[in-house]
């Protein structure tokens, strides 16, 4: 395949202001409406930068599961910005997302074993609750082995 | 990486899931280091992030161990 880089970035900006705007991914259909080109070429638009890790698509589908820090799918860490509600990854995306945003942010998140309802507030770049716990299972060099797990 | 209330949440996770201890950082370590990490996500000229910038990131972070690497 024939990639054309300056479409390819201009697919990745679009899916990610897409998600920021309306807390979740565009479908490719909407993306290949969008750039005036076939559901084919989005998809595999959609696939190289999957294969470059800009995103995560659900294994044998073109639907965007993670861009980073966002979530398509419900978990445990729900952030609330700009009037909007987003799904994190994870609890360190569940940082991420104010800093993308640049806005303040209130977090709902689980303590993974007690269940414990946690709420955080960051403010003016300031993070409440900052001696809560975050967990890092894997090594850096083994982030990609699995995504979900890590 | 998930949160936890404390030290201990994270011990009885682990031995539950019979996995090894990884790295353990405070939420305020993680949203300093947030701040590098998901700098400039939305623009158009972000295509990811080098190795040695993602290095220099953790080392600014003081997170230098091998377990960064």
């Amino acid at each position: 395949m024939l990639v054309d880089y300056s479409l390819l970035w201009q697919v990745r900006h679009f899916v990610y202001n897409h998600f920021a705007d309306t807390t979740h991914p565009p479908s490719v259909e909407e993306t290949a409406r969008r750039f005036n080109i076939s559901t084919k070429e989005a998809g595999d638009d959609y696939q190289e930068l999957n294969n470059r890790h800009q995103f995560f698509l659900d294994p044998s589908t073109v639907n965007i599961r993670m861009a980073w820090p966002f979530s398509a799918m419900p978990t445990d860490f729900k952030v609330h910005a700009n009037g909007r509600t987003y799904y994190a990854n994870c609890a360190w995306d569940m940082l991420g997302i104010p800093v993308v945003l640049q806005s303040d942010a209130t977090a709902d998140a689980i303590c993974t074993e007690s269940n414990d309802a946690v709420q955080l507030e960051i403010k003016n770049g300031q993070v409440t609750n900052r001696d809560l716990l975050i967990h890092f299972p894997v090594a850096f060099s083994h982030w990609y082995d699995d995504l979900v797990f890590t | 990486m998930l949160l936890f209330r404390s030290e201990e949440w994270i011990d009885t996770w682990c031995q539950r899931n019979n996995l090894k201890r990884g790295e353990v950082l405070t939420v305020q370590q993680v949203w300093e280091l947030s701040k590098p990490w998901y700098a400039n996500r939305l623009a158009l000229d972000y295509h990811g992030r080098s190795p040695e910038l993602v290095a220099e990131i953790f080392r600014k972070s003081g997170l230098t161990s091998e377990f960064w690497r």
